[in-house]
């Protein structure tokens, strides 16, 4: 194991991208809303020493009950469309939703119009959108850390909103959980 | 309705059954491994099988016709995991029936993420169907493809020549190297062995930039194309190649040895998820999962219009279908897919055409081992147009083995058997 270890020193020395100078986090949850798997190939290579996105202050979590981000990949399917709503609902405000990948984005959709409901932004308000078939995890990295910048930006002052009244509360999934109809019960494709 | 029976050996026997009021005779009294087709025809298509009952529903989620597998007994319960997963995994429901931590029972309910792609393929021309076939999974882009430009090509009565043939071969065991690097990796996360986990990620990322430098593509999208090869490599990208795979077959075999001996490893993967020969032949196990148990059935040994001439079927000495049988099967296939590189990165690749002079069928058949066994296209066309078209991927086939494995054994384990299947929703669910 020692020399694994040895080689992982050398490849996170030579090939790391510059240190950050950002002393904030953000908390990622992941939902597969429809993918072709490429997206979840490229995330799971976040964590290989080349990228090893922990170091930058991103952490992907295990529950949306904790998360700042919800990060979508692939166009939402008719059958993944309800659990992304009910993972939505679950966050603590605020939230973020990243569209990740073409097919989240909508672009050049493949499948037949009765089983996908559309791109990310037809059920959840997006803040960021990372292009790319899939995107290279180069890109991922660095436009989640664009969004650390953003979410944590002073608002200058007298123009702090209340949370979750960031000019989308018009989006019908951008209403409070409660009213949303997603208090914690289990989608319908697990009863 | 038509029923392709393709036996290891290579033979394919296509049968047609004419419904009678929407029924046809069941074949998973002959052959379980056809039960899932059978329940995806009923919900897809509405053809009801004589002699399978229950029905359950699998593309169909409708909450009113879900059945689980009844389990009864003392202070038995359910546990339901996803479809979202707690990490970065692909959406998919499992149903947990234990005592104690003890696995009882395990349904998967898969197609969370279905998007019709065979459907929406209907009536394009087949050239334009390649996309689709291709969007199915990232991770057996290049197996998907080959399978269906051969079922295409077959069909319209083209033979790839040589360079053709060779292009594609290229292709396809670079798909299977990042693959089979990333299963060890994975294999290596389920026990929580971060040097390993994290030495085998980083070969993983190394392989997708070579793909990247070779092809453009870190998952060699669009490097398959029907009836011809457009992708060239040059005398400098050939010797690119030979290093860079050369180099990161020193580092996987140093990082092999020194999973050898982690005892404490080790000690975590024999016995565990066990699928004994007859029940993988039995369940229709294909690739690394069914060599694994023994069965040296590869598609590869009999693949005329690929170039695999001489290739034998690889066994693990110790094939007793295990986790740790399944994580050594990876090994030995990762180091014949680089011998086979060597061999076909002589010399630069030119694009190439396939010709005309084969015979023309309706229906065409194609055949390619991907990275997680043999994954069988079926096209039927009407001239330049699709008529229906199925992919059936490794997958797919080895979806009701997990289930199966994981029977008996405990839930803490579950992700451990899981990764040493590896295999994708995706190319499942299309």
């Amino acid at each position: 194991m020692l020399t694994l270890l040895r080689d992982l020193r050398r490849s996170r020395k030579a090939i790391a991208l510059s240190a950050p100078r950002r002393g904030r986090s953000l908390a990622i949850c992941h939902v597969d809303a429809g993918s072709c798997n490429g997206c979840e190939h490229e995330l799971n290579q976040l964590a290989s020493p080349y990228y090893d996105l922990q170091r930058y202050g991103l952490n992907l979590v295990a529950s949306p009950r904790h998360a700042d981000v919800l990060l979508v990949t692939g166009a939402v399917t008719s059958r993944m469309r309800e659990p992304l709503l009910i993972a939505y609902a679950a966050m603590p405000e605020p939230r973020r939703v990243v569209a990740l990948g073409d097919s989240a984005l909508g672009r050049d959709l493949l499948g037949s119009s009765e089983e996908i409901v559309g791109p990310v932004e037809a059920i959840l308000p997006v803040d960021l959108r990372i292009p790319g078939r899939p995107p290279t995890p180069e890109a991922i990295l660095q436009a989640l850390l664009g969004l650390i910048d953003e979410v944590t930006a002073p608002q200058p002052h007298g123009e702090r909103r209340p949370p979750g009244s960031r000019s989308r509360a018009s989006h019908p999934a951008a209403r409070p959980p409660a009213e949303a109809g997603c208090e914690v019960r289990r989608p319908p494709s697990s009863r | 309705m038509r029923t392709l029976l393709a036996s290891p050996d290579g033979t394919t026997h296509l049968e047609s059954a004419a419904p009678e009021q929407g029924v046809v005779p069941t074949i998973v009294d002959l052959t379980p491994a056809a039960g899932w087709d059978e329940r995806e025809a009923h919900d897809l298509h509405g053809i009801r099988f004589g002699g399978h009952e229950p029905l359950r529903p699998l593309v169909n989620h409708d909450p009113a016709l879900q059945r689980w597998v009844p389990v009864h007994g003392d202070d038995v319960y359910q546990l339901a995991v996803g479809p979202i997963h707690a990490g970065i995994i692909e959406s998919g429901h499992f149903r947990f029936h234990l005592v104690g931590d003890r696995i009882l029972h395990l349904d998967i309910q898969l197609f969370h993420k279905h998007r019709g792609l065979e459907r929406a393929a209907e009536g394009r021309t087949l050239e334009e169907g390649l996309a689709y076939v291709a969007r199915a999974c990232a991770a057996c882009n290049v197996a998907n493809a080959v399978a269906y430009t051969s079922a295409c090509e077959q069909a319209l009565g083209l033979l790839p020549g040589v360079e053709l043939r060779r292009a594609r071969t290229i292709l396809l065991e670079l798909e299977r190297i990042w693959n089979h690097l990333n299963d060890i990796a994975a294999i290596c996360a389920g026990v929580s062995l971060a040097a390993g986990n994290n030495s085998f990620a980083a070969l993983t990322e190394r392989a997708r930039r070579l793909n990247a430098a070779l092809t453009g593509h870190r998952f060699l999208f669009e490097s398959v194309q029907l009836g011809r090869n457009e992708l060239t490599l040059s005398t400098e990208q050939i010797a690119l190649a030979r290093d860079e795979l050369a180099s990161i077959n020193t580092a996987a075999l140093r990082g092999w040895r020194e999973l050898l001996f982690n005892t404490s490893f080790q000690d975590r993967l024999p016995d565990i998820g066990v699928v004994s020969a007859l029940h993988a032949e039995r369940l229709g196990a294909v690739g690394p999962a069914a060599r694994s148990a023994g069965l040296a059935q590869d598609v590869r040994t009999h693949s005329p219009f690929l170039s695999y001439a001489g290739f034998a079927a690889v066994v693990p000495e110790r094939a007793a279908g295990d986790v740790q049988a399944r994580l050594e099967q990876r090994a030995l296939e990762l180091w014949q897919s680089f011998t086979i590189l060597d061999q076909q990165l002589e010399h630069p690749l030119r694009a190439a055409t396939s010709e005309a002079g084969g015979l023309e069928h309706p229906i065409g058949i194609g055949r390619v081992e991907s990275p997680r066994g043999e994954t069988s296209c079926v096209v039927e066309h009407q001239g330049e147009r699709i008529e229906r078209v199925r992919l059936r991927t490794g997958s797919y086939a080895n979806w009701p083995l997990v289930a199966y494995a994981a029977t008996d054994n405990l839930l803490p384990d579950f992700p451990l058997i899981n990764k040493s299947f590896e295999l994708c929703y995706a190319c499942v669910d299309r």
